[in-house]
């Protein structure tokens, strides 16, 4: 094989740019439409472990970056260039929406329940989009910037009532 | 010897039993969990003192609250103090149970414990060490010889508000009220 | 008369239980490099549980509970302590081994009403392990049954007085040895404590059991240490003339359970049955078949 993977990448989708972070990392920039497609093609070349799936609320440019983390298992089939990979994409902050990576990685699926109900992405094709940790219902997801916690606090947690003793005298 | 007295030294070997024989339920609740094992193992030796951990809370009778309380862990929390048999003690376990700690703004967390389970006292710090776990015991044989260790009496007579704020946060609860309206201690 | 070794017996079994379990936890601490609960713990404790408001999950869960200790009490009778031996020449050693089975099934009663899946898995592992070892405990008990040509072990207590005790004598050797390889799963000790099991299962049988049935149970658990003991005492070491060297005599028997205690992990129930059926019931199996073809 003589192209690089970037190379091979850029070749097969136009719409996407490579970069790299140091020698051992190697960072894709995807629109929503091609991720899986390009998660399919990186899986195809040996890394086939998908370590993360995590968001990040930029909320001054109105969107939401959802992130893969992608690594090969050591002593795989493939020879693998880097030790990790970074496929970033960008969906809008009022109503994000991507397709769900579950059909290439499974393990995909408690994070992408985590991140819907944090950051409230909504992943098409989900079987089970029900909250990971959280118990109670939040207006605004809890992770977003504009979601302003002491205010919650104060509002839920700090209006709960001391309980208060009857008087002990005789 | 007049009747108060008489009572008194009947109730003695109870009382004294209560205190030496301190069995904790093994319940992990957050970081502090981690200063508990070295003290019921070799390295300060809390089965001296008949500090014991039990697998089950029908055997124990004392609950350390270790550490930040979620409200998952809450719901946990109080079905576990619920089936403790009485007379029993809690003793809430570094800061996040006294006023939230560390996570005092967090979304998920309570902040004040007492205002959901009745605590007989606070060890303060972020962790203590093990040895403040020791001085809390010893504390606490003082509060039950002083007949001050009366959360569980307070938690049956106000249980009428408890039960709010744990409804309050909780949401819906699965099991229905413990002590029926206006029961006596 | 014997009205008052009737309700001694029992009481001393007690006390002589309690202090074992005082001992085994002082004993177990200095082990582990540290001190340990003072000797009279499990007196606090017990005075503890009595003292709690317990739950009852039904009438068949407090009647498993009596039961379980009514057994024990009952099989106390049967067994000589020192010269005192209140129900002698009442059946013996085949009364004594079937009553041993009300225990568990007590215990199993009690925890099946309870509705908790750890006592379950509890029950069920306890009648294994009791299956493991009674294995080769009946055989053990056959081959001193037709050495000393009797089934009334006051008798065959006063045959070991008479001449050598069990263990030192030759076809029998096999069968204390053997003895003393179940000794740990007859006691509920490491190797074989899988039944209780605080960390995996919430104690098993006694996870639902709180205030007063978890004293029951505690004083149930002591009778059983001091039945164990006292059967292999008698049937091996040959028992004493008076009840202070028999203490003594079963004090370096719970030593010995201890030290193996401290030095063991748990096995788990289909390893501890596999051990408990191969060597020790192959030596025990071995040893009958020594005493019968060699006579007495």
């Amino acid at each position: 094989m003589s192209a690089t993977l970037a190379g091979r990448l850029e070749a097969v989708f136009k719409d996407i740019r490579t970069g790299a972070d140091g020698d051992a990392r190697l960072t894709v920039a995807a629109t929503p439409e091609s991720v899986l497609p390009v998660l399919v093609f990186l899986k195809d070349s040996g890394y086939g472990y998908l370590q993360l799936v995590s968001c990040v609320d930029w909320i001054e440019r109105g969107e939401m970056e959802v992130v893969y983390v992608l690594s090969a298992y050591p002593g795989g089939p493939v020879e693998t260039e880097f030790e990790s990979i970074v496929l970033k994409t960008r969906v809008p902050r009022d109503t994000p929406s991507l397709d769900t990576a579950i059909d290439v990685f499974p393990v995909a699926e408690p994070y992408e329940r985590e991140i819907h109900e944090l950051f409230g992405v909504h992943f098409e094709g989900h079987p089970r989009l029900v909250p990971l940790f959280l118990e109670r219902e939040y207006e605004i997801p809890p992770f977003r910037k504009d979601f302003d916690t002491r205010e919650y606090v104060e509002d839920v947690f700090g209006a709960v009532p001391p309980v208060v003793e009857e008087s002990q005298e005789p | 010897m007049d009747r108060n007295q008489l009572v008194k030294w009947l109730e003695a070997p109870a009382k004294m039993s209560h205190k030496y024989s301190l069995h904790a339920v093994y319940f992990c609740t957050g970081c502090g969990i981690i200063e508990v094992p070295p003290v019921i193992t070799a390295r300060w030796d809390a089965e001296r003192f008949g500090v014991l951990p039990t697998a089950t809370p029908r055997h124990a009778n004392l609950f350390l609250i270790t550490g930040y309380v979620s409200v998952k862990t809450l719901r946990a929390i109080i079905r576990t103090y619920e089936q403790m048999p009485e007379p029993k003690y809690s003793v809430g376990f570094g800061s996040c149970p006294i006023n939230g700690g560390m996570y005092w703004d967090s979304y998920n967390t309570i902040k004040h414990l007492d205002r959901y389970l009745p605590i007989d006292g606070w060890i303060a710090g972020c962790m203590p060490r093990p040895e403040a776990i020791f001085v809390a015991v010893t504390h606490l044989w003082t509060l039950i010889e002083k007949d001050m260790a009366d959360g569980y009496k307070r938690y049956r007579r106000d249980y009428a508000q408890y039960r709010a704020n744990q409804e309050r946060v909780l949401g819906e609860l699965e099991w229905p009220p413990l002590f029926a309206a206006g029961e006596d201690v | 008369m014997k009205i008052l070794w009737f309700v001694i017996s029992p009481l001393a079994a007690l006390v002589v239980g309690i202090i074992f379990l005082g001992l085994s936890r002082r004993f177990m601490a200095r082990i582990q490099w540290r001190y340990g609960p003072p000797l009279y713990q499990p007196l606090i404790d017990i005075m503890r549980y009595f003292t709690q408001k317990s739950v009852s999950h039904g009438a068949i869960f407090d009647l498993g509970v009596v039961l379980s200790l009514a057994g024990s009490l009952v099989v106390v009778l049967f067994l000589p302590f020192g010269g005192i031996c209140p129900l002698r020449g009442s059946g013996g050693l085949l009364v004594i081994l079937y009553m041993m089975l009300l225990a568990p099934l007590g215990m199993a009663l009690a925890g099946g009403e309870a509705a908790n899946p750890n006592s379950s898995i509890g029950i069920s592992r306890k009648f294994a392990l009791a299956l493991g070892y009674e294995v080769p405990l009946l055989l053990i008990v056959l081959a001193v049954m037709t050495r000393y040509d009797s089934i009334s072990i006051c008798e065959i207590v006063a045959a070991q007085r008479a001449g050598l005790p069990g263990i030192a004598t030759f076809p029998l050797v096999l069968s204390g040895f053997a003895y003393l390889l179940i000794m740990p799963a007859v006691l509920g000790l490491r190797p074989f404590e899988v039944v209780q099991a605080p960390q995996e299962i919430s104690s098993g049988p006694l996870a639902e059991l709180g205030g007063r049935y978890l004293a029951l149970a505690q004083i149930q658990h002591a009778l059983a240490m001091f039945i164990g003991i006292s059967l292999f005492v008698n049937l091996m070491w040959g028992g004493a003339s008076n009840p202070f060297v028999f203490f003594l005599k079963m004090l370096v028997v719970l030593a010995f359970g201890l030290t193996v205690n401290a030095a063991f992990p748990r096995l788990r129930i289909e390893q501890a049955l596999r051990y408990l059926w191969r060597w020790p019931t192959l030596i025990a199996f071995v040893g009958l078949v020594l005493v019968v073809v060699i006579g007495r």
